[in-house]
């Protein structure tokens, strides 16, 4: 537990912790009871949560920007459609060609994208997620285009299938839950300190004797992998995919997400995923003014929560001391 | 290629320089440390230390040679360099501030995968500095300038260098620190542990070093004999030319 | 501070949402959902077929609704994103108990929704093109037209009135616009045409004289244009710069697109035009006074404004309600039952036969071509 002891570093047990927790609780009990529309909205979020648990592990963790993580959750997600919908493949083998496809691109890409740095470094990776969904788009044969491919079977094994809405959240939040726990582990771990010192100093970190571009390439991996878990998962869950499911709109959605909830921390990209996935849900009687409400409720969040919504319990600590 | 070195010459640097793009940021120096020798480099602002020490560990692209013991240190390979016993103390420290301090202390072995080793470096260099032992478990950030360059130091200990570099040690600490860690890093030096001390106060270190080199401008000015500068107005007479 | 008010708001949006799923539901109303682009990349043509959604089921109320109920609308904007598409049928089938859906032209949206459709075993008349899956296209109508009309439009008129052999396909990569192409490579033989070159551009493209040149040069003297959007103008300005011998016939669009393209290259250019975009040019049939019967309300509420997409919305509503009243029911299967029997339907884009193997109604072209002289639209003869 020591990675959550340094999350929750002054804020442990206090109320905001539980405040967050207990509220985080209450929603999935509701929805899981309630059986509504927002069944679908949680499984959205369960779906990103895993994403941008790998994303957090390159830009959170290890300190890079990657704005092409769509490219393989599209990897993962087209594997999937591909194989089963086509080929008549199990999921499980499906989904792993997927991982493997999306270790063996981020190893051919990242292996010389990640010499640059900052800015070069960002409209590389934004690069690699254009050329995916051109692919997408333009090898018809394959990925039927804009067409799009459906009729992916659900997630299952053998004779084994989750067809209900209720068993795809159970499933999901298993996989939600394995994502950050394997997320801390690694964070925890020897691999996950070296992460972590090539994001504060790389010279420094590489004056230790730590190779730091090799750390990064792992962690690109690392994070492409879980990227490419998301997309299979989405496949499977909604049974559709086409190249609009992994454009842009979900490299801006898994960014707010990890900085709403809290980048760098380990329960931040579930966090960021719940309440980004809901927040617009809660203003949708506002209609044309959703956007609007919503876009100013982000802003309220990062104004007085900068670090993200794990990093509540600490403020909330602060703000105690200083009042008391 | 044989050595024609010294056997007690621990480092061995001939025409190392180093430029960023056009910018020649270090012209050609020779310098050497000897076995067990605390040797100073000084100079103004600006007249390429860090740039030097920088490229002895082989984070900038150089020209020229380093050798340790002997043998050629590889050029923009720091990890090597660091398996070698080289490992630098950066200015500004370094330190991984959203880490603890007993993870900046594990990464600082990093090359090292042995729990009982560990365990018993970790333990002298708490030894040294007992305030590291009492914030363990805070994070790095949340330590005071003194304790941060303690931190520094510690977590170059961590992996048993045999010739140690830093770069301004003393760089925005209150004077009674760096009083105290440059005791400290007297005594190293007594323990048998060579040192490079970069710095730009230069009284303090003169007191400590063996020898000295007087960098200006991005190449050596002088080599002095700690020992014959009597005032400070005779030092600045050295940076003066 | 921030806490609190960070966690009433939470509290209070929690409050919005289970209001939002178990508010108060009329009994009596049929309650038709539509999830449409209204913002993102469809939002031109989705605006204008939910607005003509609106204004049909305004006049279906007006005259009594159907089997004694009101149609009342639900509007839930996709974003043009297929996974907010899904989330919003969901919000539609489970919390507003829609019953019938008349959905926008995301394509990509409603694919991905209709396995949820067909387990609610709801009829969608979709705006769209159909599903891919034969299980969802059983729940599944569109009003849109055969892509081959449009092709075959522009072919004949190239057979036919002028001397033209060589023609050159340029299209983008939507779904819609590559059925266009696959048709005209299939059937431009028929029309005694050959195509010397088929090119590919992207909706965001600026520049498109490679690709013209490439097929002028293999001899293409007419260019058949297929797709949406600031491209035409593009094209026309790319033809008219090299200064080519080629004519441009450009696909359905909104007619205020077409106009400063007609600037551009004046006689040369025509365009596939939709009975109702060309209302004041057609002799009196029925499909006249269907158009008709829309585009009183319709021009008392947005003037002038392009009736192509909106007619096809009013061809919806008006679809969904005779299916209704003549099942005498507004339970979904015996509404699609009754949707599949709508045969010789007129709607304002043309006859719609809907039977159990064909859910693309329109079977015969309504198309027409059409160019702008003069500032008037005018239909070629």
């Amino acid at each position: 537990m020591n990675s959550f002891n340094t999350i929750w570093a002054n804020g442990r047990g206090n109320l905001a912790t539980w405040l967050l927790w207990g509220l985080a609780a209450v929603f999935v009990v509701y929805t899981f009871a309630s059986g509504g529309y927002l069944i679908a909205v949680l499984q959205f979020a369960l779906i990103y949560t895993v994403l941008v648990t790998g994303l957090n592990i390159f830009m959170g963790f290890t300190g890079q920007v990657s704005f092409g993580h769509n490219a393989f959750a599209a990897i993962g997600g087209y594997s999937s459609a591909v194989l089963t919908a086509t080929y008549g493949w199990e999921p499980l083998p499906a989904g792993l060609v997927g991982l493997a496809g999306a270790l063996l691109c981020a190893l051919v890409i990242g292996y010389p994208v990640l010499r640059l740095r900052g800015h070069y470094l960002a409209m590389a990776t934004l690069a690699i997620g254009l050329i995916v969904y051109e692919v997408a788009v333009q090898w018809q044969s394959v990925t039927q285009g804009y067409m799009g491919i459906s009729g992916i079977a659900p997630i299952g094994i053998g004779r084994f299938t989750i067809t209900s809405d209720r068993g795809l959240l159970v499933f999901l939040m298993i996989a939600a839950a394995l994502a950050l726990l394997s997320a801390a582990g690694i964070r925890r771990s020897r691999l996950g300190r070296a992460f972590v010192a090539a994001a504060g100093s790389e010279d420094a970190a590489r004056a230790l004797g730590i190779d730091v571009a090799r750390y990064k390439l792992i962690a690109f991996m690392i994070s492409a992998a879980y990227a490419a878990i998301a997309g299979s998962l989405f496949a499977h869950a909604v049974g559709f995919v086409s190249p609009e499911v992994f454009g842009l709109p979900m490299v801006v959605m898994s960014f707010t997400m990890l900085y709403v909830g809290g980048i760098g921390t380990i329960a931040g990209p579930a966090l960021g995923a719940i309440i980004i996935s809901v927040l617009p849900e809660s203003f949708r009687t506002f209609k044309d003014y959703q956007d609007l409400a919503y876009g100013a409720a982000l802003i309220v969040i990062l104004i007085y929560a900068p670090r993200g919504l794990a990093s509540l319990p600490e403020l909330w600590a602060r703000w105690r001391r200083r009042s008391a | 290629m044989k050595s024609i070195a010294t056997p007690t010459r621990i480092l061995e640097i001939e025409g190392l320089s180093a430029r960023y793009g056009h910018v020649e940021a270090l012209r050609p120096v020779d310098l050497h440390v000897d076995e067990g020798e605390l040797v100073a480099v000084l100079g103004p602002n600006g007249a390429g230390k860090s740039t030097l020490m920088n490229a002895i560990m082989g984070l900038v692209p150089t020209q020229g040679q380093v050798k340790f013991r002997g043998r050629a240190v590889p050029r923009r390979a720091p990890a090597a360099a660091a398996g070698l016993g080289i490992v630098l103390v950066p200015e500004g420290r370094g330190i991984f501030a959203p880490m603890t301090v007993a993870e900046n202390l594990e990464l600082g072995a990093y090359l090292l995968n042995d729990k009982h080793e560990y365990a018993r470096r970790t333990a002298r260099v708490l030894a040294m500095f007992p305030r590291l032992k009492e914030r363990l478990a805070q994070t790095a950030g949340s330590l005071s300038g003194g304790e941060q360059q303690m931190l520094a130091v510690g977590r170059a200990l961590m992996s048993e260098p045999k010739i140690l570099l830093l770069d301004e040690p003393s760089l925005g600490l209150a004077p009674r620190i760096i009083d105290e860690i440059l005791q400290k890093l007297g005594e190293l030096n007594r323990q048998g542990l060579s040192i490079i001390l970069v710095e730009q106060k230069a009284p303090l270190v003169l007191k400590l070093a063996n020898r000295a080199y007087l960098l200006s401008v991005g190449s050596i000015a002088a080599e002095i004999d700690p020992r014959t500068i009597k005032s400070h107005d005779e030092l600045v007479q050295y940076y003066l030319g | 501070m921030a806490q609190f008010r960070f966690t009433s708001g939470l509290l209070l949006a929690g409050a919005v949402a289970l209001s939002g799923t178990s508010g108060a539901r009329a009994q009596d109303a049929y309650k038709i959902g539509m999830s449409a682009g209204l913002t993102g990349y469809a939002a031109t043509v989705d605006r204008a077929w939910r607005d003509g959604v609106e204004v049909a089921i305004a006049a279906v109320n007006a005259a009594g609704g159907v089997d004694g109920r009101k149609l009342e609308l639900v509007v839930e904007d996709n974003r043009s994103e297929p996974q907010e598409a899904v989330t919003a049928y969901r919000k539609m089938l489970s919390s507003d108990k829609v019953q019938v859906f008349a959905s926008g032209c995301v394509s990509a949206g409603n694919f991905a929704a209709a396995p949820l459709v067909v387990r609610a075993e709801t009829p969608m008349v979709l705006c769209s093109i159909l599903p891919q899956q034969p299980d969802h296209v059983k729940w599944a109508f569109t009003t849109i037209p055969q892509p081959r009309f449009e092709v075959e439009t522009r072919l004949e008129y190239i057979q036919k009135k002028t001397q033209i052999k060589k023609i050159g396909v340029l299209h983008d990569p939507s779904p819609y616009a590559n059925a266009q192409k696959a048709a005209a490579e299939k059937e431009a033989k028929d029309y005694g045409l050959e195509i010397v070159g088929v090119e590919q551009y992207k909706t965001d493209d600026a520049d498109l004289s490679v690709q013209i040149q490439k097929m002028y040069a293999a001899g293409a003297r007419a260019l058949i244009k297929i797709g949406l959007g600031g491209t035409t103008l593009t094209a026309a300005k790319n033809i008219k710069q090299l200064d080519l011998d080629m004519i441009m016939l450009t696909s359905l669009e909104d007619i205020a697109v077409f106009r400063p393209v007609a600037e551009v290259l004046g006689d040369k250019f025509f365009f596939v035009a939709s009975p109702s975009q060309v209302y004041d040019e057609i002799e009196s049939s029925p499909l006249k006074t269907e158009i008709g019967k829309f585009l009183t309300p319709w021009r008392a509420k947005y003037k002038d404004r392009d009736p192509n997409w909106a007619g096809r919305g009013w061809d919806a509503v008006m679809l969904i309600a005779a299916a209704a009243g003549k099942a005498k029911s507004v339970e979904g299967p015996k509404v699609r039952d009754a949707l599949e029997s709508m045969d010789n339907f007129q709607g304002t884009t043309g006859i719609y036969h809907m039977s159990a193997t064909n859910h693309q109604g329109i079977t015969e072209n309504p198309l027409l071509l059409a160019t702008i002289t003069g500032g008037q639209v005018k239909v070629v003869k």
